[in-house]
């Protein structure tokens, strides 16, 4: 038995569990990285499906219907200009680099989402919740006020609490119910985006309502991060579609 | 100003016992007296103020996608953030474990008091949460880190001292048998936890 | 408390001795109740925080916890001869940390959406000072058998704990169970109101010295002096 409590052994013994350590987590990340990148790029295209569709979409056949029914797609900056980049498109585009460049340098992807006479615009978000980030998808209709749907996810955020967020619970507010859906716009014509605010903080009877959805209740920090985010994005977003006009496109997509 | 902001905000705003709930076993295990309470917070303070920063430069200089890019323009492409945890955890592991030599020699009474959960500094929660939330917070330069780490580890001195100062006069009440000692140090704890929660949300 | 226990348990149980199966049931049992690793050693109370707002991710902790602390102990058990004591905790959090890196890299390349799942209790599972404090307490001095069931005794009496405090938390904050709504609406349009309180974290503090409150009731021999 050597002497386990000399420098040399001490030094010795953690040199080799440090290289032993590194090279399995190195292996086993090198193994296990492509098909995992594989399945993150599958989601993606699920995700944007099935805020666009309003149902779920099977992970198999994600690849295929993306590929009908998502017939464009853009790249913008905060203030509604368009960004043409010969290297990525906005479905590589990496939010997560992109949220790190500031306010001015960020690009915001955008999904143009067509069966038949429908269209819809799916935006790609990206925001902070308490642990991690938070990302989603929300689908806005061709008149670009009603919001059709939204899913979002999260890499850490508490269960039960933050990690609500991607249940159908908090979800489904954003489905329109009973005639009622979220907007973009107050009546008045001015943008007022989508707010998360705490439940019961504006009354359902009020016409604020149509711009907020409720949050979860203990999960505020994760909540705040949501809000913060759909009004960044939907901001942004507002700001293309006024400045570039998806109309003047020719796609007369505004409903009058 | 920015850094006296960051100071405030995480000792009160973001205290790590009663805003995130961080750091609770040895909260609640080593706060019966509060010379020993004292010196747990102090180490944690020590432990946080010198990890967080630690930290901080392995974040940006190594382990973030393109952390990589002071060596040369071809490895800029590399995320090593698969890494972070065990980064992380080896560096407060290091860390602690120097407390813990520097305590046994200097204060052996400290020393004996603390007992086991001197060692698992290394795992209490508050010291890897400061490292997340650091990273997740994505602070603009050192000192920043710095100042959060320090800032975080006194809201955790303040918490313990204090339950430790209640629960010394807490001995003297009439207290039920079977609730009495750590069942109602639970109970206080979340009693100060509810009244803490009337800082969250509170934008300095 | 736990300071006591855990230093009286270090020295004599080094060597093996004969009697073995009534000692390897009292490792197994007396996590449950006489030594519970939350309610009497103090040990993992964050994640016992942040994981009971309802039940599944509790059960989903419960698993994970199992498993590490199993395969930790055996690892650390099996090291113990030739790990140097100076950097003894840091072997055990790299033993850990890897373990738990290991399995949420596998799941996310053979199972992506348990890992999605799980992948949230990775940092619990590492920080969880209930994996290190038996490491250090127990596996450093002891055979690769016995720790197995150490840890394994351990996990369950925190499985347990954690069980009620969910169950409980789930029903009254959010009137279900498993995610299934248990309180019929009929309540809710007479004014039945979910307990947001039991969904914030101060609550289980209270319910876990409520739990301490009921067991110290029944088992006398656990009750602090003054």
């Amino acid at each position: 038995m050597p002497n386990t409590e000399s420098n040399s052994y001490t030094i010795l013994f953690s040199a080799i569990l440090v290289v032993a350590v590194g090279v399995l987590l190195t292996l086993v990340f090198s193994w296990t990285n492509p098909s995992y990148l594989k399945s993150v790029e599958l989601e993606k295209r699920q995700n944007i499906l099935s805020a666009a569709l309003g149902k779920s979409v099977d992970r198999e056949q994600a690849e295929s219907m993306f590929d009908q029914y998502i017939t464009d797609m853009a790249m913008y900056t905060a203030d509604g200009a368009l960004v043409e980049d010969g290297s990525e498109t906005a479905f590589t585009l990496n939010q997560a680099k992109e949220v790190k460049k500031g306010a001015d340098e960020e690009r915001f992807p955008m999904f143009k989402f067509q069966n038949g006479d429908t269209v819809r615009y799916v935006l790609g978000m990206r925001g902070t919740g308490l642990w991690g980030p938070v990302w989603g998808f929300i689908a806005i209709e061709s008149d670009l006020n009603t919001v059709f749907n939204a899913n979002f996810d999260h890499k850490s955020e508490t269960p039960g609490l933050g990690a609500e967020i991607k249940t159908d619970m908090f979800e489904g507010q954003f489905r329109p119910k009973d005639g009622n859906a979220k907007e973009l716009y107050g009546d008045d014509g001015s943008f007022k985006g989508i707010r998360v605010e705490k439940t019961g903080k504006v009354p359902q009877s009020s016409p604020e309502y149509q711009h907020v959805v409720d949050g979860i209740s203990g999960g505020t920090i994760t909540s705040n991060g949501v809000s913060d985010m759909l009004q960044k994005y939907l901001q942004a977003f507002t700001n293309y579609a006024e400045k570039n006009g998806l109309k003047t496109q020719g796609q007369a997509l505004l409903v009058d | 100003m920015e850094l006296v902001n960051i100071f405030v905000k995480s000792i009160f705003v973001d205290n790590m016992i009663f805003a995130y709930f961080l750091g609770m076993c040895s909260y609640l295990a080593v706060s019966k007296k509060v010379n020993t309470a004292v010196g747990l917070g102090l180490a944690v303070v020590f432990v946080l103020g010198i990890t967080v920063p630690i930290n901080y430069l392995l974040e940006n200089y190594l382990l973030k996608p393109g952390a990589l890019s002071w060596m040369g323009a071809e490895m800029a492409g590399i995320d090593l953030s698969f890494l972070s945890f065990i980064m992380f955890i080896a560096v407060i592991a290091a860390t602690v474990q120097i407390v813990e030599m520097a305590v046994e020699k200097f204060s052996p009474s400290l020393y004996s008091a603390l007992g086991i959960f001197l060692p698992l500094i290394a795992v209490n929660c508050s010291i890897l949460g400061g490292a997340l939330f650091m990273q997740e917070r994505d602070y603009a330069n050192i000192a920043q880190a710095t100042v959060f780490g320090l800032g975080s580890g006194v809201g955790w001195f303040i918490a313990i001292v204090a339950i430790a100062a209640i629960r010394e006069k807490i001995r003297y009440s009439n207290i039920p048998g079977p609730v009495r000692g750590l069942g109602m140090a639970f109970i206080i704890t979340g009693l100060m936890g509810i009244a803490f929660l009337s800082f969250s949300g509170i934008k300095l | 408390m736990s300071t006591e226990t855990t230093v009286q348990e270090k020295a004599p149980k080094a060597p093996a001795k004969p009697l073995f199966t009534a000692k390897d049931r009292k490792l197994i049992t007396d996590p449950l109740d006489d030594d519970n690793p939350i309610t009497v050693q103090v040990l993992g109370i964050c994640s016992a925080l942040a994981v009971t707002v309802q039940l599944k991710p509790a059960l989903f902790l419960c698993m994970g916890v199992l498993f590490v602390m199993v395969f930790g102990s055996a690892t650390i058990s099996l090291l113990r001869n030739l790990v140097p004591s100076r950097v003894r905790i840091i072997v055990q959090l790299v033993v850990v940390a890897a373990l738990v890196t290991v399995v949420d890299l596998a799941l996310k390349a053979l199972a992506y959406d348990v890992s999605k799942e799980l992948s949230v209790f990775v940092g619990l599972i590492i920080t969880n000072c209930i994996v290190m404090g038996r490491l250090e307490a127990f596996a450093l001095a002891n055979k690769p058998g016995p720790s197995i069931l150490d840890a394994f005794g351990n996990a369950l009496g925190y499985s347990v704990i954690l069980i009620i405090v969910a169950i409980f938390r789930e029903f009254f904050g959010s009137g279900s169970i498993m995610g299934f709504n248990l309180i019929p609406q009929g309540f809710y349009d007479m004014g039945y109101v979910n307990n947001g309180l039991f969904i914030l974290p101060p609550m289980a503090l209270i319910l876990v010295g409520i739990i301490i409150w009921v067991q110290r009731s029944r088992n006398k021999k656990l009750i602090e002096a003054n």
